[in-house]
């Protein structure tokens, strides 16, 4: 042994493989990438390009939503009228470009505050920004002027306009947070009115993409 | 009779010249046998083990109904459609398919009954084996393997109901479904690709719906007799878990393994297997019943655009559903504001911090032969143990009964508020309280058997 490593003083020792061992190696190394590259299949479970992107022209006037029991629900899928909101307080949940629900109130301009109003009136995305339930305009609390989302209970002030940020960094302002786990504010939707419809105007549509 | 049995003589014979089962079967036989217990008792004067301890049922009673939910689930899937493919609010291929199973189908409704009962009826079971196996701790006695696929087993039932409730493609399931989504979207970093992966996308839609019908009665099902298999097949290698009492007592037992041998009660059939049968049997009965005459039929479309007056997911996921809602009373009444992102991800929201709490004691669950280790297996010699298996019971039933805060509050009629205080409070202070004295007497009793052995 002595002997042996006398010898080999010097020399740098190399990892000696028979043949029968690099043999083995190099069939289990192409079994193992064999299986591996199977594992890249799995690329076809996630969502293909172009789905659920919209099709065709879009209208941006709001139509009313289907909630029952409220004033607009003989209206459900109408396009959304000015003449229809005769006082303060009035609001309804609507749809907008066919896939955004939000939510069309008039308000009393002179006690909203961090936005103004156009015509009267202004618009909320109704999207929950806690777990994507739709919220409602005093379809269960009639005496209060807030968004209410009946899933976890979250409240947002509609007189209350604030600037906050979505987790992707971008900016915007929308009803505050007054109760409730929301994280964020309920988006703002710039509201113009044109030949008494209402409809929403599409300056930043990835804002309202947060929930899938 | 005799007939019949020379019949199934010759038959048996047939097979036997031809593969040589006997040995096979004889070898079965005797591993079952051996897989019972095998400690004296006081129960042993009736040679059947199982009428001294009726909690020893609900593995079995789960087992049945995992068949019975097979067989009903086979029936089902000749008739149901699954397509989702529609206008919002508008009936579905498999809103519709659903209706014509309630409606037009022979049987059909007797046998959704039965599959929605057997459901919730095998979550029920399912949850007495697991709290007991959980006091018990068997993974201290060589059947660690056995508990975490009895943890896998359990995370799958619940997998499995909930891909099954979205199936009718009404405003419940849908729904249900929908927070459960943006739940699992809250898991930081990973949770948009998950849902993406699993789901087809990050909110629901009818690709959703294909692929939950895929895990529902195809993936799930070969996984869970994957498991199941394991499961049993463990009980037949190293036998059935002997009562607490006798653990120790026992002559014939390898600690460390938890293998046991020596003499056994009546054999497997019919003196084990009889009452297995009786009790199967009257919960077919129960199920029966249940479904034909409690059959919940499915509720208005799903619509996307409309979130329904009362949403909530079924029993067993209530105290999910009431953890988040908890959380976010405790961050209200410490007025937290929890800033949007730490380190650039939403840490502290109280959806993640429910859905990490949630996530933790799954994970421990699973961890559980790890964590808790030692020998000592009586649940009376274990106080903390034990203390923390009754406050975990104790906080899952108040949490479940936080999530009815709504219904609750309007059946009363006290104001929403004053609810959640009371609820909130409850969740904080009965677990405590349930688990302190348990932690007090079992302490004592403890230092007093080691005085005495001392």
């Amino acid at each position: 042994m002595s002997e042996k490593s006398a010898g080999d003083r010097g020399k740098k020792k190399r990892p000696t493989m028979n043949r029968r061992q690099f043999v083995q190696t190099v069939v289990a190394a192409g079994i193992a990438g064999t299986i591996l590259s199977f594992l890249s299949l799995l690329m076809s479970l996630l969502p293909s390009a172009g789905a659920g992107e919209e099709q065709g022209e879009v209208n941006n006037v709001f139509t009313y939503g289907p909630e029952k029991g409220a004033w607009y629900s003989d209206k459900s899928g109408n396009e959304v009228l000015l003449e229809d909101f005769d006082q303060v307080g009035k609001g309804a949940g609507v749809l907008w470009r066919g896939r955004i629900p939000a939510i069309v109130i008039r308000v009393d301009e002179s006690k909203l505050r961090g936005a103004t109003a156009t015509n009267g009136l202004i618009a909320f995305a109704s999207t929950c920004t806690h777990l994507c339930c739709i919220a409602t305009w005093r379809l269960d609390r009639p005496s209060e002027d807030v968004l209410f989302c009946r899933c976890h209970d979250g409240v947002f002030d509609a007189y209350n306009v604030v600037k906050d940020v979505m987790p992707d960094g971008t900016e915007y302002l929308g009803a505050k947070v007054v109760a409730g786990p929301p994280p964020r504010a309920a988006p703002i939707i710039p509201i113009e009115v044109k030949d008494g419809k209402v409809s929403g105007v599409p300056d930043n549509l990835e804002l309202y993409g947060y929930c899938g | 009779m005799k007939v019949l049995s020379t019949r199934m003589k010759r038959l048996y014979d047939w097979i036997d010249k031809r593969y040589n089962i006997s040995p096979l079967i004889a070898e079965a036989q005797r591993s079952i046998n051996f897989a019972l217990p095998s400690t004296l008792t006081r129960q042993n004067r009736s040679r059947i083990f199982w009428l001294g301890y009726p909690y020893y049922y609900a593995g079995a009673i789960t087992l049945f109904l995992a068949i019975l939910q097979g067989i009903t689930g086979l029936l089902l899937a000749f008739h149901y459609v699954p397509s989702a493919v529609g206008d919002p609010g508008a009936p579905t291929q498999a809103y519709l398919s659903v209706q014509y199973i309630m409606k037009s189908v022979p049987l059909g409704a007797l046998i959704r009954g039965v599959h929605q009962w057997g459901a919730n009826l095998l979550v029920a079971a399912l949850a007495i084996h697991a709290f007991w196996a959980f006091f018990r701790s068997p993974y201290r006695i060589g059947r660690e393997i056995s508990w975490v696929l009895g943890v896998a087993l359990l995370g799958l039932a619940l997998v499995y109901s909930f891909s099954g409730y979205l199936l009718p493609w009404d405003q419940l399931g849908y729904w249900a479904a929908t927070i459960s989504v943006q739940i699992m979207r809250a898991i930081p970093i990973f949770g948009d690709s998950i849902a993406q992966t699993l789901l087809g996308g990050t909110a629901l839609s009818p690709v959703t719906l294909t692929r939950m019908y895929f895990y529902h009665v195809s993936l799930l099902a070969v996984v869970a007799v994957v498991l199941v298999g394991a499961h049993l097949a463990l009980v037949v290698f190293q036998g059935v878990s002997e009562p607490e009492e006798a653990w120790k007592t026992s002559v014939n037992r390898d600690t460390q393994t938890g293998r046991q041998e020596g003499p056994l009660f009546g054999p497997f059939i019919p003196h084990q297997i009889a009452p297995v049968v009786i009790i199967s049997l009257v919960t077919l009965g129960i199920v029966l019943l249940l479904g034909a005459f409690a059959v919940q039929v499915p509720g208005d479309p799903a619509n996307k655009f409309l979130t329904p007056q009362f949403i909530a997911p079924e029993w067993y996921f209530l105290w999910a559903y009431g953890l988040l809602k908890w959380v976010g009373w405790v961050y209200d009444l410490a007025r937290f504001v929890p800033p949007a992102t730490v380190f650039g991800v939403d840490l502290v929201s109280a959806k993640v911090v429910g859905i990490l709490i949630a996530g933790a004691m799954f994970i421990v669950l699973l961890l559980m032969p790890v964590i808790d280790r030692g020998t000592e297996v009586r649940t009376l010699r274990r106080p903390l143990k034990t203390t923390i298996v009754v406050w975990a019971i104790g906080f899952l039933s108040t949490l479940t009964l936080y999530a009815l805060n709504e219904i609750l509050s309007s059946m009363l009629s006290i104001p929403i508020g004053t609810m959640n205080m009371a609820l909130g409070l409850i969740v904080i202070v009965v677990p405590l309280l349930a688990a302190a004295p348990v932690y007090m007497i079992l302490r004592r009793n403890a230092t007093k058997s080691a005085s005495q052995e001392a």
